[in-house]
């Protein structure tokens, strides 16, 4: 057999000149693009990185010499020796042109626009527009559309760049927004009344250069340069997307997304964005003790710290602990060593992951070992037991992506759910993995042949064992003929929870059967809000302790209440669902007398007589990285391997797990909005699944 | 002869005694107001405050109230009724049981400055707090 070895050398460099200023590019880049390179930002407003090239705003216009027309950089590629003139008289009259036409449909309503401040459209017209106006007709007015709680539309006021509609139908992948007509007649909307549903809906806000599209929840709310930013990390999901939080006196009125390559690029799911109003309600702002009369009584710090404490010297050692979905690094660090201190040795996560031989000890087990990003090398991928679409956008979005552009190919074992890409469904019967992983399903030809495959098993997978294990082993078969001599990573387990990965790496044990086969004398629930333990689960005299911010599912059931921060209230670490830690920032201070939730741990340590020995931040995250030195390297994919010794371990399994049926429980649009206290307490969140479910009764709406 | 041996200091003396009824009364009187004077009622108005005058004392000093025996020694300044507030002040020499105010029906009727009592007025903010807090629920 003769192998041919294509050596694909890159094609040759041009040369091209802006502003008399030479640049070697690729061939093929666009002037835009080019000029960019030069260190030249050429005015655009359809232009976008992101999305395919429009060219309907006519804004780049710029000279070529030699042209007798200025051409549009945004689309015209470069040739050999151009010489781009990017602030000649000819230029800068084509600009002030344009900008004169995109105004004369314009409303002058700055002064109550929200976008005021941050607009694309009042920044250009005082750069580049013409001082004075020669327009004397009537302005056209368009009707505003309603695309459902999230997105306000004033539509008045769009210049058609077709951003949001290109973001539709390319990142989304949600053919909701379009245009009609054409010229000054020329309409973006939905054809007939209907919402744009999609996750990742607010990201047509940021899109929009003028004020459009803005949005409703913060509509009228603040002027951009009255606003505190920090840069923080969100915690909705396990994707760990990076964050602005914008605040301003004590409170947070928006969350925007921050550019991250390999996690969120520059997007954000709704949830992550629109759940902020939900950090002012139904919050802990003072601890509370149980009295006599069985009722939750408001108390000082002290009163609450020696009650819990009290019962906790009590109990003996017979202590134990579940964690919730958006505790923090250093919580959880602090929480382990109090409770492992006092002989308790039961530390959960709410999240359960099936014990496939090894436990938790070998990272890879729970990581998304491709990374995020990986997707896009990978040219096939296999969802077992997961609705990404709803349980990780962004990485859903980075599938699309990649399908859309690579040609990767998608296959799901589980319910047919719409993941705005195509999919092929190989069924919801688990027996499907035994058949991949001994060759007898048809689907396994399409598995051994392709070069970079996936397999991202879902939260569905983590209470059967034998599944996991079965996966495992099918992973590691898949693996050996892959590319790269087995270095591509084939097992991929996608992570719901903010707090999970930290928290098993940091050595907690998945799921809560632990506690429930032994329950101890004190439960201290931190943040755990999924009702997994009820208090029919323990005996009568256990004393539950909840640690968190909001009043939800645990503090109902507590005996103690300490308040807690939420994540923009706090330092913290985060480490996300391809094991990369980051660190969220504070934002604000608690409310009322809540506090971070480390030095609430550590004052407990104290009065129970098993002081912590850490005093700040720095100290405590020296122990952390003791435990786990990963959670201090911030932004850094530390990577995990050991797959063979896991496949080893993963066929003596022989727990069989309950059920034949892959199921998962985010299937529509109305499942993807509350799954957290934050989210449960917020308004636009109960909006939008009003919204979405009064959608689903809307008769032009494809049901798909 | 007797203003020489200052009798009639003692004779004072006694009238004011015998007007405050007695020994035992003025000593209270003295206990609850720190001060024995002579003079003349001038009325009562319906919380039962007394208004003496006496045009011999100095001004400022010559007409003053002795409250109701009923508030004890928790009187205030603003026990005094609209009415009556002009004669003490001396903004008029005509007392109300000499000429009596008009009485409007939309009058109400008077009210003592409440400020240190249970009915004190407490201001309160009207606006919505920032963050709402939760309120554990009832168990029934």
């Amino acid at each position: 057999m003769v192998t041919t070895t294509t050596t694909t050398t890159a094609p040759e460099k041009i040369e091209v000149f802006i502003d008399d200023q030479p640049v070697m590019v690729e061939p093929g880049t666009t002037v835009l693009q080019a000029a960019a390179q030069a260190g030249v930002e050429i005015p655009r407003f359809c232009y976008h990185e992101r999305l395919s090239v429009a060219g309907n705003c006519r804004m780049c216009l710029v000279e070529v010499e030699k042209s007798v027309k200025p051409v549009a950089a945004c689309a015209m590629p470069v040739m050999k020796g151009w010489r781009v003139k990017t602030n000649s008289d000819m230029t800068r009259k084509a600009r002030e042109g344009v900008m004169e036409f995109l105004l004369i449909n314009h409303p002058l309503d700055c002064p109550i626009c929200d976008q005021g401040g941050e607009c694309d459209l009042q920044d250009q017209s005082m750069t580049f527009g013409t001082d004075r106006s020669r327009f004397l007709d009537q302005k056209r007015a368009v009707e505003d559309k309603n695309i459902g709680p999230l997105i306000k539309t004033i539509m008045t006021r769009c210049i058609h760049c077709t951003r949001c509609v290109r973001f539709g139908s390319e990142v989304a992948g949600v053919e909701d927004l379009g245009t009609t007509g054409r010229g000054s007649d020329m309409q973006i909307g939905t054809y007939v009344e209907k919402m744009f549903t999609s996750e990742l809906s607010g990201n047509v806000i940021d899109l929009c250069p003028v004020g459009a599209l803005t949005s409703k929840p913060y509509a009228f709310t603040a002027r951009p340069w009255e606003i505190r930013r920090t840069d923080s990390v969100d915690v909705m999901d396990a994707v760990g997307s990076n964050i602005v939080v914008n605040h301003r006196t004590g409170e947070v009125l928006r969350i925007l997304p921050k550019t991250n390559e390999e996690i969120n690029e520059e997007w954000l799911s709704d949830k992550s964005r629109f759940a902020c109003d939900g950090l002012k309600r139904q919050r802990l702002v003072q601890p509370m003790v149980k009295g006599t009369d069985g009722e939750l009584q408001p108390c000082q710090w002290e009163d609450a710290l020696v009650v819990a404490a009290k019962a906790l010297k009590a109990a003996n050692g017979s202590v134990a602990a579940i964690i919730g979905g958006l505790a923090d690094g250093e919580s959880l660090m602090a929480l382990k060593d109090m409770v492992n201190q006092l002989g308790g040795e039961d530390l959960c996560t709410e999240e359960v992951l099936a014990d496939a031989g090894t436990g938790t000890d070998l990272r890879s087990s729970y990581l998304l070992n491709t990374t995020i990003a990986g997707v896009e090398e990978a040219d096939l991928v296999v969802f077992v037991g997961t609705n990404p679409r709803f349980e990780a956008p962004l990485f859903n979005a980075r599938v699309r992506k990649a399908w859309l552009y690579n040609e990767l190919d998608a296959a799901m074992i589980g319910p047919d759910v719409n993941l705005t890409y195509d999919c092929e469904h190989l069924g919801n019967d688990s027996a499907v993995i035994g058949q991949l992983l001994d060759g007898t399903h048809p689907f396994c030809q399409r598995l051994s042949a392709a070069k970079r495959p996936m397999i991202v098993v879902g939260s569905t997978v983590y209470s059967q064992p034998d599944l996991l294990a079965q996966l495992m082993q099918l992973a590691q078969k898949v693996r050996s003929g892959c590319e790269e001599g087995g270095e591509w990573r084939v097992l991929n387990i996608l992570q719901r929870q903010a707090s999970q990965v930290a928290a098993l790496d940091l050595g907690y044990t998945p799921g809560v059967a632990a506690i429930r086969e032994n329950p101890p004398k004190v439960l201290f629930l931190l943040g755990a809000d999924e009702g997994t333990i009820s208090r029919d689960d323990l005996p009568k005299d256990t004393l539950v302790i909840y640690q968190g911010h909001h009043g939800d599912v645990g503090a109902n059931m507590a005996d103690v209440v300490l308040p807690g921060a939420a994540y923009t209230e706090k330092p913290g670490t985060y480490v996300n669902m391809e094991g990369r830690a980051q660190q969220a920032v504070q934002a604000l201070t608690p409310p009322g007398q809540a506090r971070h939730d480390w030095k609430i741990i550590r004052a407990l340590s104290e009065i129970v007589d098993v002081q912590l020995p850490y005093d700040n931040l720095k100290e405590l995250r020296t122990r952390m990285e003791q435990v786990a030195p990963n959670l201090t390297r911030y932004g850094h994919v530390e990577e995990a391997n050991y797959f063979a010794q896991a496949t080893t371990l993963a066929k003596l399994v022989s727990d069989k797990g309950t059920g034949s049926v892959i199921d998962v429980p985010q299937k529509q649009l109305a499942d993807f909005y509350m799954t957290n206290a934050i989210t449960r307490a917020s308004p636009t969140m109960a909006k939008c699944i009003v919204a979405v479910k009064k959608e689903a009764a809307n008769k032009f709406v494809d049901p798909k | 002869m007797a203003t020489y041996f200052g009798l009639d200091k003692f004779v004072k003396l006694f009238r004011i005694l015998r007007n405050h009824g007695g020994i035992r009364a003025s000593l209270y009187q003295l206990y609850r107001v720190d001060d024995l004077k002579d003079g003349v009622l001038v009325g009562e108005d319906v919380h039962g405050n007394k208004y003496y005058e006496n045009p011999n004392l100095t001004l400022g000093r010559n007409r003053w109230v002795i409250y109701s025996p009923s508030v004890g020694t928790d009187y205030d300044g603003s026990m005094i009724p609209a009415e009556w507030f002009g004669w003490m002040h001396h903004k008029t020499d005509l007392p109300p049981t000499e000429i009596a105010p008009t009485a409007y029906a939309w009058q109400s009727g008077h009210e003592e400055n409440t400020t240190g009592t249970d009915r004190a007025f407490m201001p309160y903010t009207t606006t919505k707090p920032k963050i709402e807090a939760w309120v554990p629920p009832k168990k029934l």
